[in-house]
């Protein structure tokens, strides 16, 4: 589903250069729940943002649900985005002038959806999140749980080949992230394939698979003792 | 893209929305109104004479030690004095043809009065106003005109008139116009009209195919066309000499009549304004109808400039504050074309708003014009021009901004600030 072969970023000024991906590898098959863990500035965000073709990379390849995207412009790279992948954020990033039902609507519309269909999508995906009720409130009237149940909601209602989850509890208290965290488990399970980008190592523990990254590269933590113990903990505490 | 998500975020900026739609509004209604006033005034300025005014010019002059009295000896002393300078004028090698008058299309300088079909009738009741050129048997061929009915003036038809001499004359040659309009069935030659009020009938002789009145103002807008023409020679202490010159001999004219005139006569004042070629009385005539239009041009373009650049402020100010959700928009799979015409269908919304209150405030702002200030009723035309012209200038102005705002990158959605 998503592969990753001696990718690299770098990130260039008049002066430095600096490297946020250094052959960087990884493979993720079709129907895991991958959690991508590191230390702040390790390169997780930017893995993701290329990840989600949000942003180039310098050199190596990357396959996307088997096609190279090294070479796509960026209308071919916006209807990838738009056709295969869910994003999940942080910071919710609902539209704020939108109620939910036209917020789980914007990536259907730019799908050139016919309205039927697209409000059947929307009503289904709101359903499984459970907040089909609130589809007329605005992201302001609604609890951060519920708005990332949203967000949810809008990623999903385009059927997307790969879930991309940026933090998708750092914004929430313990409460409302276990309700996240089961609802993305629960998406999984159905069989869809999720990467998940967090520094939370208990929410790491409930992914299927962890691939650490330190300083732009993936690291076997077996053999990394700097993280070995906080991250192995962590996860025994969850699992045990 | 559907506009209704696009209305219900207008909704939550509608301060923003409003003061646009108001600019664009009001700018539709001033716009439409200045151009077809611009349109007015242009028109008038491009109205033909009906004169060859390629080789006309005037000579104003006054005598020096003349007399000024009505008496018979004083108008035959200065009846001389005209002839004496009729002659020496008709005798220039330039010249064509010369009349004495007392005044010319656009010099803004009328003899006007009524013209009635019934003896005695007073201003109030006269049929029709009229304004007069006095002149002798060259006047017509002077100005160029074309008699299109009955005849021309004899020399056997030219009176002496003193300048408070209340006479009517007794034949006259009227325009097309003013025919049809005292005779609609067109057969005014050999009827009796009476100028004045007088209950002396003049006879029609002729009708020329077009003249206009010597004023320009808007007060001579009922009769603009009106005109007759009298076989009389003014005589007073002053003259007026219109002069048509051979083809293409105007300047040389011009420039040899000062000195033949004091030739002829040194005891007169000619100054540096008594020769004037007829395309400096036009200048002088529209003068405040070309300001008037250059004024509304200029009002104009200041406003279609400062409502573009309220569009461009707002835009921008939007783009910025949008910045992230645009970015978020592309990250869903907006391509930078879906962000382009996402501010392009927003500017046409608010413009559309606004134009449609323009339209109305537009036919309001003519009524209020036509009510007050004698202007004539706008057509529909320029309300649509200034409406496409409202909705391009929105269109322009919001592209630079929404080009920028195409350009915000996907990568924007992960970031925290």
């Amino acid at each position: 589903m998503l592969k990753m072969t001696h990718l690299s970023k770098v990130y260039r000024t008049e002066v430095v250069e600096t490297y946020a991906l250094r052959d960087f590898n990884i493979d993720v098959k079709e129907g895991e729940f991958v959690a991508v863990t590191g230390p702040s500035g390790s390169g997780k965000t930017t893995f993701l943002t290329i990840a989600g073709l949000l942003e180039t990379f310098t050199g190596g390849e990357y396959h996307l649900d088997g096609i190279e995207v090294s070479q796509l412009n960026d209308n071919a790279r916006s209807k990838i985005r738009n056709e295969k992948i869910g994003f999940i954020f942080q910071a919710f990033n609902l539209i704020p002038d939108l109620n939910v039902f036209d917020n789980v609507e914007v990536p259907l519309r730019y799908r050139g959806m016919k309205a039927p269909e697209r409000k059947e999508r929307i009503m289904g995906a709101l359903e499984r999140v459970g907040l089909a009720s609130r589809a007329k409130h605005y992201p302001a009237e609604l609890s951060g749980g519920q708005q990332q149940r949203v967000a949810i909601a809008r990623a999903l209602a385009g059927s997307p080949r790969l879930l991309l989850a940026d933090e998708p509890t750092g914004n929430l208290d313990t409460q409302m992230a276990r309700g996240v965290l089961e609802l993305l488990e629960e998406i999984h399970r159905e069989g869809a394939t999720i990467v998940m980008v967090t520094h939370d190592p208990e929410l790491a523990a409930r992914a299927q698979r962890n691939v650490h990254i330190i300083d732009g590269q993936v690291v076997d933590l077996a053999e990394d003792p700097r993280f070995h113990t906080a991250y192995t903990a962590a996860a025994g505490q969850v699992r045990g | 893209m559907s506009v209704h998500p696009m209305i219900a975020a207008l909704r939550k900026h509608k301060a923003g929305v409003i003061l646009i739609a108001m600019q664009i509004a009001l700018t539709l209604a001033i716009v439409c109104n200045a151009i077809f006033i611009i349109y007015t005034r242009v028109d008038n300025v491009r109205r033909p004479s009906g004169l060859d005014e390629a080789n006309l010019f005037l000579v104003t002059q006054q005598w020096v030690g003349a007399p000024s009295g009505d008496d018979p000896d004083s108008i035959a002393k200065l009846d001389a004095l005209e002839r004496e300078d009729l002659a020496a004028l008709r005798a220039m090698p330039d010249v064509e043809s010369v009349t004495p008058t007392n005044s010319v299309p656009l010099l803004n300088s009328s003899w006007t009065g009524s013209v009635a079909l019934k003896p005695g009738s007073d201003l109030r009741g006269g049929t029709a106003r009229t304004a007069f050129y006095f002149g002798d048997e060259n006047e017509l061929a002077t100005l160029g005109v074309r008699l299109v009915a009955g005849r021309n003036f004899t020399a056997a038809d030219v009176v002496n008139r003193a300048m408070r001499d209340q006479r009517q004359p007794s034949l006259v040659i009227v325009s097309k116009a003013l025919g049809d309009k005292l005779f609609p069935k067109g057969d005014a030659v050999g009827k009796a009209v009476y100028f004045n009020g007088d209950t002396m009938p003049t006879t029609i002789v002729g009708e020329v195919e077009r003249l206009q009145v010597p004023s320009t103002s808007s007060w001579s807008s009922g009769f603009f066309w009106d005109t007759t023409i009298a076989p009389i020679r003014l005589n007073a202490n002053f003259s007026r000499y219109l002069i048509r010159t051979k083809p293409g001999r105007l300047e040389a004219a011009m420039r040899a009549v000062t000195p033949t005139l004091y030739k002829t006569n040194p005891m007169r004042v000619l100054d540096d304004d008594s020769v004037k070629s007829f395309a400096d009385i036009r200048s002088d005539a529209y003068r405040a109808d070309i300001g008037m239009a250059v004024l509304m041009g200029i009002v104009c373009l200041i406003l279609l400039a400062v409502t573009a650049a309220g569009i461009v402020g707002l835009t921008s100010f939007w783009v910025g504050q949008r910045h992230r959700q645009i970015g978020v928009r592309r990250a869903l799979g907006a391509r930078k074309i879906d962000i382009l015409h996402y501010f392009q269908l927003e500017n046409l919304l608010i413009a559309g708003i606004g134009a449609l209150i323009g339209i109305a405030l537009a036919i309001g702002l003519n009524m209020v014009l036509i009510k007050n200030f004698e202007m004539s009723r706008m057509p529909i035309v320029y309300v649509l021009g200034g409406l496409v012209v409202v909705l391009l200038l929105g269109q322009a102005a919001v592209f630079v901004p929404a080009r920028r705002a195409s350009n915000v990158p996907p990568v924007v959605a992960t970031r925290s600030v």
